[in-house]
């Protein structure tokens, strides 16, 4: 166990250029305080994938013996039958198949370490993707008045004082829902942009920075100077490393897209050791209401996507496994029925996949009954039979080994599904 | 006392009776708002302070100079101007001649710029390139063929009409003179939001800004909607152009089950090996019967919860799929010379106009209303009946109601709130606001007035409450800076660097506007960035002259220079706290020196944009070739320091110092606030 003060005098202090203002001030403030940290290395990280737009949960893992669904969706059904397409959805037990796209997530499966849910979403039967957005990531799905993200909560109950400012990060343009409230959390679009840098002109770029922190410092904007402040530890620390040549290792091959270039990030954060613990990403594509497409066309591409960046990222951290655990998530699913326009409408219930080397995989979890009409929310949808909170709270409680689910998750005290090994 | 009174009482006097006799000289159009009056005084502003916060919310930014006149011309003549929009705009007219997208209509548009598959399967069709060339749908295996194909036909890449879109609004935002016009329209696009990457939307939505958002911006809400309803763009953009009635009004359960024995059949067939004429006739039939389609419920739902009543304003999911069949039909008249024009016209020719009219089909415009793809049973939304065979009025009275909803009054008053007052406007303002728009017919002029001249619109706690978007940010940069804008494009990759990728948000919400969601450590960097690099010139296509701003007035020290060009950037704020903190970074000494002498000893690179795709939009923009690029950039860079030097006769340092210091200025907190 190393003291913060030793983590300093132990070289780590090498990470931080004294160019732009000198140590981060949360390092030196904890120098002061001497109090005790854990080591950044081996703290787990819990990496979450917010696919928005609504994923049609019923055609990234179709429950394919279901003739029920093969009669609704005349145009998007899809068979595991041998011989009846080209491309036939891979049977994973018998009952569910998943989309031909996502033949990388077919090991993951096998070997036990992916997981899938399925008829999860939120209680909360609002068909708004914005609503509903808001809520699964504030963790409150009857309260619109939630100030703060589940994650954001989760960073504050990791029970160890002592963070950087990397310990939870979003890859994204924008700090999403899930990362509001009291504890430091940052948004990077890019991480070669993260720095005050006027091109060939480093004497000015230092003192612009150092002029900059200043002025962020002292205005009276709370929400200005609180991320100035946190953008100018995070520049500090990122100062040496070097964020342009990034190889990713044992081969992996990221897809040239917004998920592969978000994943390969993380994973970049994530071999820095600069103490992430909680990371988030998103990606868009999902609301098909409009030629969905089947073993081609928009749906195929993104599932596609998915699972080819998740694979590489996967791939790519292959000696911090033990510490990752990924897990997606999406607003609501959609209609069985497929609609006028060769796409599926705003519905319900939809599925997530959860990876990782503590994961029960191998298993499509939650119940997924019978299409018939009398099962079905509204009599059109599929009914979520798993509350998003039941799988969220122990993924957290068992990875982030976080157990304060009145915290985590208000109004919530229901029962964990079993996602999780032990 | 009395004495003292009464010469206050005079005062006023002649304080009201001034906007009175102005009245006279004013036209018809702005009678109506002559007796408003700012109630700035009560909130302690000083006239100049008043003067300096409304050019904060009704304009892109103030210009240099621009708060003295407004205080010159009054600030409630000035307001009434604005809102009036008919101020002449001669030399932004002149600037946006080339961009020749501006004056073409959606049909000439949508067969003018197409996207490289549109290119390829054209130049397939009329033999330029070999069909059965394995590598046909590669563009650039066949550039030069198209290239000239191209000139032949007047064809041209559809992103170069993306790039006009871009480059068209910067430059009007930047110098239009009816301010408040353009930030309304920008405040509409977003409400009403069209992405213009979504399938076939890109090329309407030139025209549905320019000519369904921004005349209607400042006109009453319900011409808004329906102007929108209507337009190609949302029609698109939310599928509603393929919303029809479920084949033959069986009902969906129906239609599906036809489709599904054909299915079936064709099935059993393939089996057989059976893949004769008759299995081709089968297909055949099921893809007629597929595009026959149904419903889609995307712009139903949309035009409730985003468009009017708001997400909690009172509907339910039956009245989400009632309002969809109320618009099937609505859609667009077709307009693609090579595809869907033919069928359309031989019905018009073989039934007639007239005739087709009465039976209920409405052609106006780019709208078409196809009563054969209207649902025709009775419906019930928010507990009105439509009842059957109610055509194209009951889509138009579906959107009247929700115009004239209380709701909507409420949801719509609230976001112009929340754009020109602050992140959380209070109830009573709200209410008023409210108030006004259901008694004046959604009627968006007296709606901001009744705003404007309460006294909540003018409280401290408004003033520089709001947090510039990427998009205010750097359009307020420019116009501070009385800077000539050549290259548009090269701003626009750093609103979108900065968070804001204009006309891109993929969500039908648009971008949220609050603080939090611009705020964030990457995007700040970035604005930060955005201000040394704009102001040390290295942005390509963006020059100003920093001494000219300060009428060629040297300043005598760097405290001067700071004191000086934080007034001249953020007027009328208060800059103390600011000037004390930058003081002692500034004032080194040899800092002139150590910068001009690290800026010398690197070459002066300029930026470069990210994507190879803005690659190409820099080399249309400057016009010269991508390799030229650099070079002629900073040649002109070179030749704009020099010029400048000999103005104001100083060295290439004070050139330097004076960037640095107008950078830092632009990049501070202060800046990003409005």
């Amino acid at each position: 166990m190393s003291t913060r003060r030793g983590f300093i005098k132990s070289g780590a202090l090498a990470l931080f250029a004294t160019g732009i203002g000198g140590i981060p001030t949360f390092i030196a403030r904890a120098a002061n305080s001497g109090k005790i940290i854990s080591p950044y290395k081996k703290s787990k990280k819990l990496v979450c994938i917010f696919q928005r737009g609504a994923m049609d949960g019923l055609m990234a893992v179709t429950p394919f013996t279901d003739d029920n669904l093969k009669l609704a969706r005349p145009n998007l059904f899809m068979t595991a039958a041998k011989g009846v397409s080209n491309s036939p959805l891979i049977d994973l037990d018998g009952r569910f198949g998943l989309h031909p796209t996502m033949k990388a997530f077919e090991p993951l499966f096998r070997e036990k370490r992916l997981g899938i849910v399925h008829a999860v979403g939120s209680p909360n039967n609002t068909r708004s993707h914005f609503d509903a957005q808001d809520y699964m990531e504030a963790g409150t799905p009857f309260n619109k008045g939630t100030s703060s993200g589940w994650l954001n909560r989760a960073v504050g109950l990791l029970g160890h004082d002592g963070a950087t400012p990397f310990q939870a990060v979003s890859i994204s343009s924008s700090l999403p829902k899930s990362f509001y409230g009291d504890n430091p959390s940052l948004a990077i679009s890019n991480l070669q942009d993260f720095t005050i840098q006027m091109k060939g002109n480093p004497m000015a770029s230092n003192m612009a920075a150092k002029s900059f922190e200043e002025l962020y410092d002292q205005t009276s904007s709370n929400l200005l100077s609180r991320t100035g402040k946190e953008s100018f530890d995070a520049v500090k620390m990122l100062q040496k490393a070097d964020t342009k040549h990034y190889k990713p290792a044992n081969g992996a091959v990221y897809p040239d897209t917004q998920l592969g270039n978000s994943l390969k990030q993380i994973a970049q954060l994530i071999k820095m050791d600069v103490g992430l613990e909680v990371a988030f990403t998103e990606c868009g594509g999902w609301d098909t209401h409009y030629n969905q497409g089947t073993e081609a066309g928009a749906f195929a591409r993104n599932v596609g996507d998915l699972s080819n960046c998740i694979n590489a990222f996967w791939t790519d951290i292959s000696s911090y496994q033990d510490e990752v655990t990924l897990m997606t998530m999406t607003e609501f699913g959609r209609t069985v029925k497929q609609n006028g326009t060769g796409g599926t409408d705003h519905g319900r219930g939809s599925c997530l996949f959860v990876l990782g080397n503590d994961v029960n995989g191998g298993i499509v979890h939650g119940n997924m009954p019978l299409l018939v009409k009398e099962n079905l929310e509204d009599g059109r949808d599929v009914p979520v039979t798993t509350d998003f909170r039941s799988v969220f709270s122990e993924v957290a409680d068992s990875h982030l080994k976080i157990n304060n689910d009145k915290v985590l998750f208000p109004d919530w005290d229901g029962k964990k599904i079993g996602v999780m090994k032990g | 006392m009395k004495k003292y009174s009464s010469v206050v009482f005079i005062l006023f006097f002649l304080i009201g009776i001034v906007p009175i006799l102005s009245s006279f000289t004013n036209t018809d159009s702005l009678e109506q708002f002559t007796s408003i009056k700012f109630p700035y005084k009560k909130a302690g502003l000083t006239e100049r302070q008043a003067a300096a916060h409304l050019l904060s919310r009704f304009t892109f930014g103030a210009t240099p100079n621009q708060i003295d006149e407004v205080v010159k011309l009054g600030l409630e003549k000035w307001f009434e101007q604005q809102i009036d929009a008919k101020l002449p705009d001669d030399s932004l007219n002149v600037a946006l001649a080339p961009y020749e997208t501006l004056n073409l209509n959606n049909k000439q548009l949508i067969n003018t710029y197409l996207n490289s598959g549109q290119l390829i399967n054209l130049a397939i069709k009329e033999g330029v390139v070999p069909k059965d060339s394995a590598l046909h749908f590669e563009y650039k295996n066949h550039k030069t063929q198209i290239d000239s194909f191209m000139n032949e036909r007047g064809l041209k890449q559809q992103q170069e009409l993306v790039r006009q879109l871009i480059g068209q609004k910067i430059i009007r935002a930047a110098s239009t003179n009816n301010q408040l016009q353009e930030v309304l329209t920008s405040f509409w696009y977003n409400h009403f939001n069209v992405d213009v990457t979504k399938d076939n939307a890109t090329n309407y939505v030139i025209c549905y800004e320019k000519d369904v958002i921004r005349p209607n911006a400042l006109g009453k809400f319900e011409d808004l909607l329906i102007a929108t309803a209507k337009s190609p763009a949302m029609l698109t953009y939310l599928d509603n152009f393929r919303s029809v009635a479920s084949m033959n009004n069986q009902g969906p359960e129906a239609a599906a089950k036809i489709l599904k024995d054909l299915y079936e059949q064709q099935q059993q067939m393939r089996a057989k090996g059976d893949t004769g004429v008759k299995y081709k006739e089968l297909g055949n039939r099921i893809n007629y019967l597929k595009n026959q389609q149904g419903l889609n419920e995307n712009y139903a739902r949309e035009i409730m919860e985003l468009h009017t009543l708001g997400v909690d304003g009172g509907y339910t999911q039956t009245d989400v799929t009632n309002a969809a069949k109320v618009l099937t039909g609505w859609t667009i008249f077709p307009m693609n010379d090579n595809q869907g024009l033919q069928g359309i016209q031989k019905m018009i020719d073989k039934v007639g106009i007239e005739k087709l009219t009465q039976q209920g089909y409405v052609h106006d415009g780019d709208f078409m209303f196809a009563i054969n793809k209207h649902d025709q049973t009775e419906k019930v939304v928010l507990g009105n009946t439509f009842p059957v065979k109610g055509g194209v009025d009951e889509g138009k009275k579906l959107i009247n109601m929700l115009a004239h909803h209380n709701s909507t009054a409420h949801f719509i008053c609230k976001k112009l709130a929340v754009r020109f007052v602050s992140d959380n406007p209070s109830k009573e303002l709200i209410e008023k606001m409210a108030t006004t728009f259901l008694k004046q017919d959604g009627d968006i002029k007296q709606v901001l007035t009744t705003m404007v001249t309460s006294p909540e619109f003018w409280c401290k706690n408004s003033l520089r409450e709001k947090i510039k978007s990427p998009f205010e940010l750097t359009i307020s940069t420019v116009r501070a800076l009385n800077a000539t804008i050549n290259q548009p494009y090269q701003l626009f990759n750093w609103v979108n660097r900065m968070g804001e990728k204009m006309y891109h948000y993929q969500a039908p919400t648009g971008f949220p506007d609050k603080a939090q969601y611009w705020i964030n450590t990457g995007s700040l960097l970035n604005r930060m960035n955005f201000g040394l690099a704009l102001a040390s010139q290295k942005i390509p296509g963006i020059t100003f002259n920093l001494a000219a701003l300060n009428n060629h007035h040297e300043p005598e020290s760097m405290e001067a220079a700071l004191t000086t060009y934080c007034k001249l950037l953020l007027p009328e704020r208060d800059v103390k706290e600011t000037v004390k903190r930058l003081l002692p970074l500034i004032n080194d000494p040899q800092l002139d020196s150590k910068i001009a002498a690290a800026g010398k000893s690197v070459k002066n690179e300029p930026e470069h944009p990210a994507m190879s795709n803005d690659m190409m939009m820099t080399m249309m923009d400057s016009g010269v070739k991508n390799d030229m690029k650099g070079k002629e950039a900073t040649k002109r860079n070179d030749t704009n320091n020099n010029k400048q030097a000999s103005l104001n006769g100083t060295v290439a340092i004070n050139n330097n110092m004076l960037s640095q210091v107008a950078g830092i200025i632009i990049g501070s907190p202060e800046f990003q606030r409005r």
